[in-house]
């Protein structure tokens, strides 16, 4: 549906409907091979990331995760052309993003959502915020404004509009930048930390806005932070430390890799962290990712050893 | 040292149209060696609460005393007042601004009266007490360092002045996992000896539930709970009733108890819950 | 506590305030034009009339017009006493060493005054009835043409709206580190000049980080909305003149043909009434 979308985000930028992007469902999106990159600051360099392949499906819910210095935000800004590699290539959709004649291309197939939703808005009116990718990439008015509404009513702000963003809290803030990417009918979008500053209802506004992007728009969504309990309902997890990924899988299978996540100094779920400590001390306890799950399996192992006998 | 707030009630822009009640009546007491959580979902008056403590926001209505100091006073001795009550605010390395980090550090010692002698040992406390290397850092510019070293600068900034009262507004937002860990480390080490009452904001029900041993429910500006997490958490519908959430570890508590297996641990922290099933598993 | 970048906005459902940002600029560059044309106190009345009636039309209470009079009260008295001190009239009625009273000085310095009055009331009632949103709008499609002589006129208007946009997170941050300062022992507020001066550092370094940060994050979002992908950028929000717009030119052209034939004293046609004839004169 996004498809006919991106066609006539075009029509009134030729130069931008040339290369115009288009990708199915479950091709490789965004592919990441063999990417490195280094900050250079006068003498000293540093690493970002090192040696990192990575592929992005359409429709795919991807988390990065990773503590602070990992090099996760570096690769979030490879993904659409912010950085571009010192050796390896990064492809959207077949365009690398080296390529300076396609940035656009690539910035409106991918789009980006920043940590502090306060330095990414550009008007003090919410619609004219929103507006203003399109407004960018050279969209029809009358488009404009059904991709606004679509937008806002995607994030559940539409009833705000034509408020001020001043008022709003963190989580309402943050849906508004994502509105303001989705008004660009991007094929993925990229969180980068986006969850970082906002309080636990903030968090779950996004979160659940996300999977709804994911689930009912089909968009790839790829989020970087270091929250472990919003990566339980990825497709597909990637754990970063200094620069290299060093764990990859769904979600079972990375949680239960203890050594990567100790080394990439992560914190498991506590349902998690729980079952993996009741198994160790002998209980007869499978894996849990949540805490409905733990209870379920407690519940069981508890039933077996003692429950039953009262 | 004991903090006791007596219907402090505060209103933004009174007699305009703008007018907001933030707190309405509020009253309870900290009493010397407690760790004190303030919960509350964002606009519930939290941090408009805590800077009264040191005067940052003048008492409109109601009484506070702080030790001896009296905040309703027609005047009120600022700087006795801010050197025994130290507040952190919210993402505190965005505070930092001198060029150095011992100047940085030093900056409240010099304010409150120190000596240069004096500031020096308490900034060379300070730094190691938030786990850096004094002789490392100290010439450095606080910019150079990371996010998480930055924090920790910047409490030791607070730490500085030896303040009896350490105020917290969201000590730990935006951290990653391990400089959690370090910060709330920190809170149970200075606890022995250095702040005997500690105040914090939090968000976060685990953190409340592992880390304080009392806490206070501000919804829309009114006290609805002054209790121990025990009983916030375990004994009492009150959560349901707001925003908040209930700690994982108390989730997975009530979770088991709806499948016939109760346990009688507060299960407030993860290690807590794990010796409770432990316990209940092997008899 | 008001929203800081709704600057004056006084909001009302009101003919002024729907009227096109564009018309409503150029009619209060007409007006300050008409307030200076005004000569005798009968064209001062009309000018007068114009700004009354346009006040009434836009809703916003007269009290609330009046107290940006007050505000600039000191200007006022300052102006009225300049003028009436030293302006070099025949009709002496005081003198004193190089200072002199004179009719002719006591009537200029009313006109002035009264000419400094209107043009506050003209003025604040833009910024009542006017958005700074839509005045930057509106400034930006007059400046239009400009682009002919490269004029980066949309840069210029992308760049105002994030200015007012980000007034008052950093005025917000302002108080934010101002406090976490005082909690450490700061004082802004006592010493000389330079001592305050230099207890602003540990605000303004701060501060001036952040806006650096916060504009780096910007510059990346501006990217990730693809700023600058076609010279044929669209406009979502258009102006649209509408039959508002046009009665308030015709009513402002109307009063300034009215002001310069009262300047002229209609070309004599009141000469026969004695007192209409010396108001005009003066």
């Amino acid at each position: 549906m996004s498809d006919k979308g991106t066609e006539s985000a075009a029509n009134g930028a030729p130069q931008v409907t040339e290369n115009s992007i288009t990708a199915g469902q479950n091709d490789a999106l965004i592919v990441a091979k063999d990417v490195t990159y280094s900050y250079r600051n006068g003498e000293q360099v540093s690493r970002g990331v090192k040696g990192v392949d990575l592929e992005i499906r359409g429709g795919e819910f991807v988390v990065v995760l990773g503590r602070n210095g990992s090099g996760k935000s570096t690769l979030a800004k490879l993904l659409n052309g912010f950085l571009v590699p010192d050796e390896g290539t990064v492809t959207v959709n077949g365009v690398d993003t080296a390529d300076d004649d396609k940035i656009f291309d690539v910035r409106s197939t991918v789009g980006m959502v920043f940590q502090n939703p306060d330095n990414q808005m550009v008007a003090s009116v919410i619609e004219s915020d929103v507006a203003f990718g399109p407004e960018n990439l050279g969209v029809p008015r009358d488009e404009i404004e059904e991709r606004v509404t679509e937008a806002l009513e995607t994030v559940g702000m539409e009833s705000y509009r034509t408020g001020s963003p001043n008022r709003l809290s963190g989580g309402q803030k943050q849906r508004i930048a994502i509105a303001a990417i989705l008004a660009m009918r991007p094929k993925a979008i990229v969180l980068d930390e986006s969850t970082a500053m906002l309080d636990p209802k903030g968090r779950r506004e996004i979160m659940d806005t996300i999977l709804k992007l994911q689930r009912e728009k089909g968009m790839a969504v790829v989020l970087i932070t270091h929250y472990m309990d919003e990566a339980i309902a990825a497709d597909k997890i990637h754990i970063m430390n200094d620069g290299e990924i060093i764990a990859s899988g769904t979600p079972r299978e990375v949680f239960q890799n203890e050594a990567a996540i100790q080394r990439a100094g992560l914190e498991l779920p506590v349902a998690a962290k729980v079952a993996l400590n009741l198994k160790k001390a002998g209980l007869n306890i499978g894996f849990a990712l949540t805490d409905e799950e733990l209870a379920e399996e407690v519940a069981v192992a508890l039933t077996e050893e003692k429950c039953e006998s009262k | 040292m004991r903090i006791e707030v007596k219907n402090l009630k505060y209103v933004y822009s009174p007699k305009s149209p703008f007018e907001k009640v933030a707190l309405d009546d509020i009253s309870f007491t900290v009493d010397s060696g407690d760790t004190l959580g303030i919960v509350g979902s964002t606009g519930s008056g939290k941090s408009t609460l805590c800077r009264h403590l040191n005067a940052l926001i003048r008492v409109q209505s109601g009484s506070i005393t702080v030790g001896d100091i009296a905040l309703h006073a027609r005047k009120v001795d600022l700087k006795t007042l801010r050197k025994q009550v130290g507040m952190l605010f919210q993402f505190p390395e965005y505070q930092l601004f001198a060029d150095t980090v011992k100047k940085d550090v030093e900056f409240g010692p010099l304010n409150f009266g120190f000596s240069a002698e004096e500031a020096e040992a308490a900034a060379k406390q300070a730094l190691e007490l938030v786990g850096l290397d004094f002789d490392e850092v100290a010439g450095k510019s606080p910019f150079e360092l990371s996010g998480g070293q930055m924090r920790r600068v910047a409490i030791a900034g607070v730490l500085a002045s030896k303040p009896s009262v350490l105020v917290l507004d969201e000590p730990t937002a935006g951290l990653d996992p391990v400089g959690k860990r370090e910060i709330l480390q920190l809170v149970t080490e200075l606890k022995k000896g250095v702040t005997d009452t500690v105040i914090i904001i939090s968000h976060n029900m685990d953190e409340i539930a592992e880390f304080c041993n009392r806490v206070i429910v501000l919804d829309n500006g009114k006290l609805i709970a002054d209790t121990t997490p025990d009983e916030l958490f375990n004994h009492s519908d009150l959560v349901d009733k707001t925003e908040l959430d209930y700690p994982h570890t108390v989730k997975i508590k009530r979770l088991l108890a709806a499948k016939g297996c109760t346990l009688d641990s507060p299960a407030l922290s993860a290690d807590q819950l794990t010796a409770a099933i432990i316990g209940r598993a092997k008899g | 506590m008001k929203d800081i970048s709704l600057g004056q906005f006084y909001p009302a459902d009101s003919f002024t305030h729907k009227m096109d940002p564009r018309a409503k600029l150029v009619l209060v560059v007409a007006f300050i034009v008409m307030a200076f044309l005004a000569k005798n106190f009968l064209s001062y009345f009309a000018v007068m009339i114009c700004v009354v009636s346009a006040i009434l039309v836009s809703r916003i209470p007269i009290t609330k017009v009046l107290k940006s009079i007050k505000a600039i009260i000191f200007i006022l008295v300052f102006t009225g006493i300049l003028n009436l001190l030293f302006y070099n009239g025949d009709t002496v009625l005081w003198e004193c060493w190089r200072v002199k009273i004179t009719v002719e000085g006591i009537i200029f310095s009313i006109k002035m005054v009264l000419r400094l009055v209107l043009l506050v009331m003209g003025t604040t009632l833009l910024t009542y009835t006017t958005t700074p949103t839509a005045i930057t709008d509106g400034m930006e499609s007059l400046m239009k043409p400009l682009k002919y002589i490269k004029v980066p006129v949309h840069d210029i208007a992308v760049i105002m709206s994030i200015a007012l946009r980000f007034i008052p997170i950093i005025s917000e941050e302002v108080d934010k580190i101002m406090m976490a300062q005082k909690a450490r022992g700061a004082a802004f507020d006592n010493g000389g000049l330079l001592k305050r001066a230099k207890a602003l550092l540990p605000v303004l370094i701060p501060l001036f980080v952040s806006a650096f940060r916060r504009a780096e994050e910007l510059a990346s979002a501006l990217d990730a909305r693809c700023y600058n992908a076609t010279p044929n950028r669209t406009r979502y929000k258009v102006m649209k003149f509408s039959w508002r717009d046009l009665i308030g030119v015709i009513g402002v052209a109307v009063f300034i043909v009215l002001v310069v034939a009262l300047n002229n004293n209609f070309w004599g046609a009141y000469e026969a009434v004695p007192a209409v004839w010396w108001l005009f004169s003066v």
